[in-house]
């Protein structure tokens, strides 16, 4: 647990995550209160990054749940192996008969079948899921709920219970309640809105592209091979390529790309025509590549 | 962290009317938002205003296109009032402590004054909303007067506290003073009241007053800096709107059981039907054809026309869009290419529109036959914008009907009034009977509100 603000930066850092004071704040405040993020904001910024590094930084377990279209509690809460239930009752057939036997009418062995039901809906049967997973971890967990805005409204429905109350209800065996709190936090890229009912649950982090100080650190970090100065120029012309109406607007990973691209042409200051002619590290459509050689004046300023 | 007397309750109401403010411009704040709001503001420095303010951001705001507007009412209500250097939170519990001498005043530290002080503000509070539109002076002499003449909820609770004390102090001949001093405080007291309130709820009410304004705006009569402020406000507006939209559509999906993968995805198991699949119901998503006249006289609803529809893309299965003005040409792949705004800009600097003078209907719709049926289909809906002054040309009625024979809808955006519709050169009249829908649009609202019954009724 984040001790403070400040030591959520700190440890943070030494994941090699540099993170603002805006994102420290919501993380350290959602440890105290155990409640859950939401972290929005555009593709590439380090949203899943994020859940990682706390995991690290903390010493704690990382488990994660990617969401997609169709996701249903099967594959994020947990299932009933029936396949291996079938293969008990083919293999127990005999003992099965057995115990029967002695059961006189039709009536009284179903009532006998049933009384050892228990059997085979108990948690040997039971394959844990992620949600299932990071609830009856003993250790303490980060869980990641990667891209909700990709699942359907029904799983987030689904969600409420886990989020608000920590427990799952399995209809046959009963409630299973976290022993340790998981620390969860949820990402998304806006594709749609969630519903009132999880926001209210969770505390908001909207994560935008960092300043220029902040993604300087970043670089320098990351690809410590790369020199302060290069840096400097590199992150300034990034930001001023952001600024312009691109179909996609470079995110950190590409910037890191370039940096290291850069790096490894033995670059020590951004020069024009090689910055220029290592343009697809940065942008990823002929569009966008083609705009920045025209505004190649506005980007380059010295 | 908070210190006992920052818990106060004058500085708890403080951040209550932030909260307000929040609602007043817009933004849903629930209680549970409120209450983890205090408790989140246990946990950290308040001194650290980046902290303090994603402190509140954090708890209270759960809409990202919402930030803006926690940004503008977190600037007014906290920077504004601090001194000039921004931000201090020791002035501002300070200024939350003596906001009033009032809280000071002698009579708030017996029970009876507090007593006093809370009726007050409910009275007050319920004469704000029963007047919401009075000024605050009118309100303030309302009270008073009511106050003077023991009418209305304050003279009745003014006449009860003074026959409690006289109760309590028979044959006491300072009375009459002590009635002078008890009037001045209480008209010291909604005064106070009033104006804070009204402060409060007038923060809020602003920045939500600028977007209804705006939204509601005759489109033409927008100046080029109120142009540039509706930008940001369509970009949230139409994210709001595709994300309703989109919630709206998921509810329908699902449909009835899929025989065929139910039996394959069982032969695991034996073939014994464990798990059911259902069909996933086609998602009905229309196909758009937007006809747009860009003469000087409609531009402006053009462009928020297509500002809009390639906001909300994403949930038309095509859209292709044209623009003329007497000659039509296609612009979709200028949309394609980059974002909406720059699209727009370059429509106007390399197409040529102009064939011969003056928008020209006839002639664009009979072009359109010509060169982009291919477009129309049996799903899609053709939406026209334009005032339809054909300049006194052949107005084309045959191609338009084509048209509609060819689409599913066709529904035509007017930015005339309805009287002018058949007035000098304007020929919409001739061209109503032919659409399923001619419609009056005046301002963005009335834009996107069509835009969002497109996906209902269907």
């Amino acid at each position: 647990m984040f001790t403070n603000v400040e030591h959520a930066i700190q440890a943070l850092e030494s994941q090699k995550y540099i993170c603002s004071p805006e994102i420290a704040t919501t993380i350290f405040l959602a440890m105290k209160m155990e409640k859950p993020v939401l972290v929005e904001g555009p593709a590439g910024v380090g949203k899943t990054e994020l859940g990682k590094c706390i995991a690290s930084a903390l010493n704690m377990d990382l488990i994660r749940l990617q969401c997609y279209e169709g996701l249903d509690e099967a594959k994020a809460l947990y299932e009933w192996e029936y396949a291996k239930q079938l293969l008990y009752t083919q293999i127990l057939k005999d003992k099965l008969s057995a115990i029967l036997e002695c059961e006189k009418s039709l009536a009284d062995a179903v009532n006998r079948l049933s009384g050892e039901e228990d059997v085979f809906f108990s948690e040997r049967f039971l394959v844990p899921r992620p949600i299932l997973q990071a609830i009856t971890n003993s250790r303490p967990t980060v869980l990641l709920i990667d891209e909700i805005d990709k699942s359907d409204s029904e799983f987030e429905a689904f969600l409420l219970e886990v989020l608000s109350d920590f427990q799952v209800s399995i209809p046959e065996i009963g409630t299973v309640k976290a022993d340790r709190k998981p620390f969860v936090l949820l990402t998304s890229n806006n594709a749609r809105e969630m519903s009132d009912a999880l926001k209210r649950r969770c505390l908001h982090l909207y994560i935008d592209f960092p300043s220029r100080e902040l993604e300087e650190k970043i670089v320098s970090l990351k690809v410590p091979e790369c020199g302060a100065d290069l840096a400097r120029e590199l992150v300034k012309a990034v930001h001023k390529i952001r600024e312009l109406p691109m179909k996609k607007e470079p995110s950190i990973s590409e910037t890191l790309d370039w940096a290291k691209a850069l790096s490894l042409l033995g670059c020590e200051v951004l020069k024009e025509d090689v910055a220029i002619s290592t343009f697809n590290f940065l942008l990823k459509y002929e569009k966008d590549i083609e705009l920045a050689k025209k505004n190649r004046k506005e980007i380059f300023v010295h | 962290m908070l210190r006992a007397h920052d818990t106060s309750t004058a500085a708890k109401n403080k951040f209550f009317e932030f909260a307000g403010i929040l609602k007043d411009a817009g933004v849903t704040v629930s209680t549970v938002e409120v209450l983890d709001m205090f408790e989140a503001l246990r946990h950290v420095s308040p001194y650290d205003k980046t902290v303090f303010r994603q402190t509140l951001a954090t708890t209270l705001v759960k809409d990202y296109t919402d930030i803006s507007v926690f940004n503008r009412c977190f600037e007014e209500f906290f920077e504004k009032k601090s001194s000039q250097k921004g931000f201090d939170y020791e002035i501002f519990i300070r200024d939350a402590l003596n906001t009033s001498s009032l809280e000071k005043h002698p009579r708030m530290g017996d029970e009876a004054g507090k007593e006093l002080f809370d009726a007050i503000d409910a009275i007050v509070d319920a004469t704000l909303q029963e007047h919401p539109d009075k000024a605050p002076k009118d309100i303030i002499k309302l009270l008073l007067d009511e106050a003077d003449g023991a009418s209305g909820a304050l003279g009745q609770l003014i006449f009860n506290t003074r026959s409690r004390s006289r109760d309590g102090s028979v044959g006491d001949d300072t009375a009459p003073s002590a009635d002078d001093a008890e009037s001045d405080f209480i008209a010291e007291l909604v005064r106070e009241r009033v104006r804070r309130r009204v402060f409060e709820r007038t923060t809020g009410r602003n920045i939500q007053k600028r977007d209804e304004y705006l939204l509601n705006r005759y489109i033409y009569r927008l100046t080029q800096d109120e142009i540039k402020e509706m930008r940001e406000l369509i970009k949230r507006f139409g994210q709001k709107l595709k994300n309703r939209i989109s919630l709206r559509k998921k509810k329908v999906k699902r449909g009835g059981i899929d025989v065929k993968r139910t039996l394959r995805k069982n032969l695991q198991y034996g073939g014994t039907p464990f798990r059911i699949y259902y069909k996933d119901r086609k998602i009905d998503r229309p196909q758009l054809v937007v006809l747009c006249d860009i003469s000087g006289s409609v531009s402006q609803y053009s462009r928020f026309m297509l500002l809009l529809t390639y906001t909300l893309q994403s949930l038309f299965s095509k859209v292709r869009s044209f623009a003329f003005i007497s000659n039509m040409v296609e612009i979709t792949h200028l949309f394609q290419e980059m974002d909406p705004e720059r699209a727009l800009n370059s429509i106007f600097e390399d197409t040529n529109f102009t064939y011969g003078w003056g928008s020209n209907y006839g002639h664009c719709f009979t072009q359109f036959i010509r060169e982009y049926s291919d477009s129309l289909t049996s799903k899609t809906t053709v939406l026209v914008l334009g005032d339809g002054r054909n300049n006194n040309q052949d107005p084309g009625l045959e191609s338009f009907i084509r048209i509609k024979e060819r689409s599913r809808n066709l529904f035509w955006l007017n930015p005339d009034r309805r009287h002018l519709w058949a007035w000098s050169d304007s020929i919409a009249e001739l061209y109503l009977p032919y659409c399923n829908e001619m419609k009056e649009v005046r301002n963005f609202l009335d834009l996107s509100e069509f835009i969002d019954k497109l996906f209902i009724g269907k």
